[in-house]
């Protein structure tokens, strides 16, 4: 089979093995995907160990995105992978230099501790449906009881304090998986715009808004699909963590840009001109100022006027799918635009994404809306709500 | 502790027991003998086999041509950068003979912004009008044979020695008979060059031979400038067999060095109008024969027939050996 | 608790219990013989060389050897005979993009303040040698007022800290005791961050195989005491490669006798291709 290779164009001077992106969209999504992970994972931390109670409503959904995307999570590596068959080498000999061996021991335990996390939960009501549900879907949930039918008070005092205690240990494991993922851009020394310190924190702030905001999309949607009303308070929480984390975000991302541009170190000639040219349209506006400023305003807008109902809703909703807009432009910012920048400093190359083929924009698309139906039938087999009329048979 | 605790603790553990127990079957033999990676692949990659066979792997074979090129000023132009990787030759038969050289030499010679002064270059549009460098040029010894001997003979001292020589070149330096050279008015460093080759036996002859060895080095300086300052005027061009007409169409093969009509500017090469036919049909036949050696001369005459050398020799017998205006210059 | 059992649930959990206490008998087998077995496995490949004979080949001892590479960039004309020889050598792809060594062009123009950089990759290069798989420099500016031009050679520089071989995930690429650099296309899952990571562009990835790939110093040749491809066919000696442990080897005497520099000595990754005749533009 003819390999295609796509060459990219480009002005300057490049190092000839540049001219091939070896980083494609893929690796753009992937880190998008974490991020949500993480995200999610903070919201139903928010309620398990700060006892948000306002967040109940979505506390359990939280726990299942979060477990959907990141059983998604490796799947754009493993696409990208010259010998996705060779992937268990980085746990067999895993390399403890490279921040990327972690990976695979980061992303299991994390899995793993999602897993439990949820089976605390969700005990109850595993116990519940394997002692009145028959059949396959009877011996489903007998499995996961592990045999074991307690349910009494003194027990799940016990889980409680297990749902507690993995919770607390999540929160770290879960900012610590994405912040590795922005250390590993943060650590190359050979693109200036990935070497960044605060490119693990940047991550880790994107991530956080992001998991929120597709909590809140997630949550408005369920609600109009299952057709109940929509939990105002618990829009609110979720709008005041965006609006606290955005701040963050924004800070950090911008005082990160300063200190690239007033280090000005070798080749910022060419990452000026990039900036300026290229990247206006794709960082500045639609990172910045569509994705993180308008956000920003409207939520503080709707909280100083004390907005209500369904403007609320709307409006955080809508702020909310911005929001998710923008970090993916962010991830995309960092990845592609790190490598059209060449490391001569002295060139500027141009990615083109095809639409096809299994590094192209449909596949990405795939990828991000698979988790969703993984997370559908997650809730079929868990239901998450935590309305009345989903308890009743608790 | 409640017992789904245990039981779901005890599943951990047994996972946790069966990933470590399993990995260290997993990691490949030869891992973590020297450091954080294979062994065995340091020992993969030294079997490789060389593709590139250098030099001396021709050494064997083309025996005359690596001597050559060796003890030329192209002996750091190995063999494989015009010939192509030698791995499997000659089993798999023959490497390329290089056919368009002025492509291949300019990758080198090309003068060009950037190229080191010392590196030999050339204004191609101006060096020799489109025509293949190999024509001038023995790509395995490229510099040009004797252009630069200087001859300072005395031309006194060379009339006296001639005397020997009258016998067959003609006291005036011109042959009585057909099958031996003109000498007056021939090229100076083109004499030295002969005479020394066959004092030294590069070149052979029955008649030559020993008188050139009894010759010193100054007898030769001293005989080539008589006979270059000779008139050949004399000359007679004598009675040729071949059609000169046919033989001018071939002769545009012979213009880069020999001039248009037989009268080259170059000192290293001879003159040949107004030659004697017969010598040129003998000394054409023995280049293609390979009984006399000029890698140059080889190339070209091996595709003569007899009847082209016959018209070849009549064309250039039948040329003025006194007009240098006519020949084109070409350095 | 135990009242709360119903009594299916109780057999179950006996049947659960004798499976249980099975399984854990057998693991304490298995962790048994890990710790009788497993461990001198483990032992071995961790320990020292069974034999005491020369690696990686009978007549090649890599403690004998460190290897280094001189660029004398006064001397090149480039007339790209090593990226020829290289491409041959490697199998390296046949087209303008990818490469183990290339050959970079430096010129100014009289009036112009920036630069003026190509390699063979450029499409006037390109153009000039007619195709993707031929490589030559196009005389572009031959009519031009050049100040100053030179040509620069480039390899992978076999750094003593590379930063590919720190940030490969599985081990694949390593540094060996004679100083060379290499990639293990066996165990290599092709994930590019080596790619990413070299600040000097030497790396590659082999669509074709589904690996990362670079130059290896010709690693196959120079343990056969040859020299690497790029380094035999140069016509003019601007590369130079020899064992720095032999003091009178080519490259010892090349450092000796020059003022060699080498690369973004910034990034510490501390190169072992030491350059002579470069210019402040290279990097």
């Amino acid at each position: 089979m003819e390999p295609i290779i796509h060459f990219a164009p480009y002005t300057g001077w490049v190092y000839p093995n540049e001219t091939v992106f070896e980083w494609s969209v893929l690796i753009a999504v992937y880190p998008y995907l974490t991020g949500l992970v993480a995200g999610a994972f903070t919201v139903s931390s928010l309620y398990q160990v700060f006892g948000f109670e306002r967040l109940k409503p979505v506390a359990h959904l939280a726990l299942l995105t979060s477990l959907s995307f990141m059983i998604f999570v490796p799947t754009p590596l493993l696409l990208h992978l010259g010998h996705p068959e060779r992937a268990f080498n980085s746990t067999i000999t895993p390399h403890l230099t490279s921040a990327m061996a972690m990976f695979g021991f980061f992303a299991s335990f994390y899995v793993a501790l999602l897993i439990l996390e949820g089976w605390f939960a969700y005990r109850p009501f595993i116990v519940s449906q394997a002692q009145t549900k028959t059949g396959l879907l009877g011996k489903f949930y007998g499995l996961l009881t592990l045999g074991s039918h307690d349910v009494s008070e003194p027990v799940m005092r016990f889980d409680r304090k297990w749902i507690f205690a993995l919770a607390v240990i999540g929160i770290p494991a879960a900012h610590g998986l994405h912040g590795y993922v922005g250390f590993m851009y943060g650590s190359l020394k050979s693109r200036e715009w990935w070497s960044s310190d605060l490119m693990p924190v940047i991550f880790l702030f994107s991530a956080i808004i992001s998991g929120v905001a597709l909590l809140v999309v997630l949550y408005v949607a369920s609600c109009k699909l299952r057709k109940i009303p929509v939990d105002a308070a618990c829009v609110k929480g979720l709008a005041y963590t965006i609006w606290a984390f955005i701040m963050i975000a924004i800070v950090l991302e911008a005082l990160a840009f300063a200190n690239l541009v007033y280090k000005g170190r070798e080749g910022i000639d060419m990452i000026m001109e990039y900036v300026t040219g290229p990247l206006l349209i794709p960082y500045f506006l639609l990172q910045f100022a569509i994705g993180m400023i308008v956000p920003l305003l409207w939520l503080s807008y709707m909280i100083w006027r004390g907005t209500s109902g369904r403007a609320l809703v709307v409006g955080v909703t809508l702020c909310a799918c911005l929001v998710l807009f923008s970090v993916f432009m962010m991830r995309w910012n960092v990845v592609i635009g790190g490598q059209e920048i060449s490391k001569t400093g002295k060139g500027l190359l141009a990615y083109h994404m095809p639409f096809f083929g299994k590094e192209g924009a449909l596949m990405a698309i795939l990828l991000t809306i698979a988790p969703l139906g993984l997370l559908y039938v997650l809730t079929r087999l868990f239901p998450p709500w935590a309305d009345a009329a989903a308890h009743a048979h608790v | 502790m409640p017992k789904h605790i245990f039981r779901l603790v005890s599943l951990i553990a047994g996972f946790l027991a069966v990933t470590i127990i399993a990995i260290p079957f997993l990691v490949p033999d030869s891992f973590y003998r020297f450091g954080h990676y294979r062994a065995n692949s340091v020992i993969e990659i030294a079997a490789q086999e060389p593709v590139l066979q250098t030099a001396n792997y021709c050494k064997d074979c083309h025996t005359e041509r690596h001597a050559q090129w060796s003890a030329s000023n192209h002996k750091s132009v190995t063999c494989e950068i015009c010939h192509g990787t030698a791995l499997g030759h000659p089993q798999k038969g023959k490497l390329p003979i290089p056919k368009d050289a002025a492509r291949l030499c300019t990758l080198c010679h090309e003068a060009m912004p950037g190229r080191p002064r010392t590196q030999p270059q050339i204004q191609v549009a101006q060096h020799s009008s489109g025509q293949q460098c190999n024509v001038c040029h023995n790509p395995h010894s490229p510099k040009i044979a004797a252009a630069l001997v200087k001859v300072a003979g005395n031309a006194a001292a060379g009339k006296r020695k001639a005397a020997d020589c009258a016998a067959c070149h003609g006291e005036a330096g011109i042959s009585p008979n057909d099958t031996w050279p003109n000498l007056a008015g021939q090229h100076a460093a083109y004499l030295v060059r002969i005479l020394a080759a066959y004092k030294s036996g590069d070149q052979k002859d029955v008649a030559m031979t020993p008188l050139a060895q009894a010759l010193g080095d100054a007898d030769i300086q001293n005989l080539a400038t008589f006979y270059a300052g000779l008139n050949c005027k004399g000359a007679a061009g004598g009675k040729a067999a071949g059609d000169a007409a046919a033989g001018k169409v071939l002769a545009k093969n012979c213009v880069a060095c020999h001039g248009e009509t037989g009268i080259g500017s170059n000192p290293a090469w001879p003159n040949i109008a107004g030659q004697q036919p017969g010598y040129l049909v003998n000394v054409l036949k023995a280049f293609k024969a390979g009984l006399r050696k000029d890698p140059m001369m080889a190339g070209v005459s091996r595709g003569l027939s007899d009847t082209d050398i016959a018209n070849l020799a009549a064309y250039y017998a039948a040329q003025n050996c006194q007009s240098p205006k006519q020949g084109k210059a070409k350095p | 608790m135990k009242k709360e059992d119903s009594k299916p649930t109780l057999e179950a959990r006996r049947a659960f219990l004798a499976k249980l206490g099975g399984a854990a008998s057998c693991a304490g087998v298995v962790v048994g013989a890990a710790t009788l077995g497993v461990v001198p496995a483990i032992a071995a490949k961790t320990g020292a060389p069974p034999d005491a004979g020369s690696f990686p080949t009978k007549d090649y001892d890599w403690t004998k050897h460190q290897w280094g590479f001189g660029v004398d960039a006064t001397k090149c004309i480039g007339c790209l005979r090593c990226v020829e020889a290289c491409k041959n050598e490697n199998e390296v792809p046949r087209n303008a993009h990818q490469f183990r060594t290339w050959v970079e062009r430096y010129v100014h123009l009289e009036g112009e303040e920036a630069v003026r950089i190509d390699s063979q990759q450029d499409p006037v290069n390109i153009q000039a040698s007619g195709s993707e798989k031929e490589f030559r420099f196009a005389n572009r500016y031959k009519d031009a007022k050049v100040d100053k031009a030179f040509f620069v050679p480039k390899l992978c520089n076999h750094c003593a800290h590379p930063a590919c071989v720190q940030v490969c995930p599985v081990g694949a690429t390593y540094k060996t005791e004679d100083g060379v650099v290499l990639i293990d296309h066996d165990y290599c899952i092709g994930c590019r961050y080596c790619v990413q990571a070299c600040p000097y562009g030497a790396r590659y990835f082999n669509e074709e195989k589904g690996v990362s790939d670079k130059c290896t110093w010709c690693y196959h040749r120079i343990t056969k005491g040859l020299q690497p491809a790029c380094v035999e066919v140069c016509p003019v000696g601007a590369r130079i490669f020899g064992d720095q442990k032999d003091k009178q080897s080519p490259i010892s005497l090349f450092i000796r006798n020059n003022r060699v520099q080498v690369l973004r000595p910034e990034s510490g990754n501390a190169p072992n291709v030491f350059y002579v005749g470069i210019d402040k533009e290279v990097n």
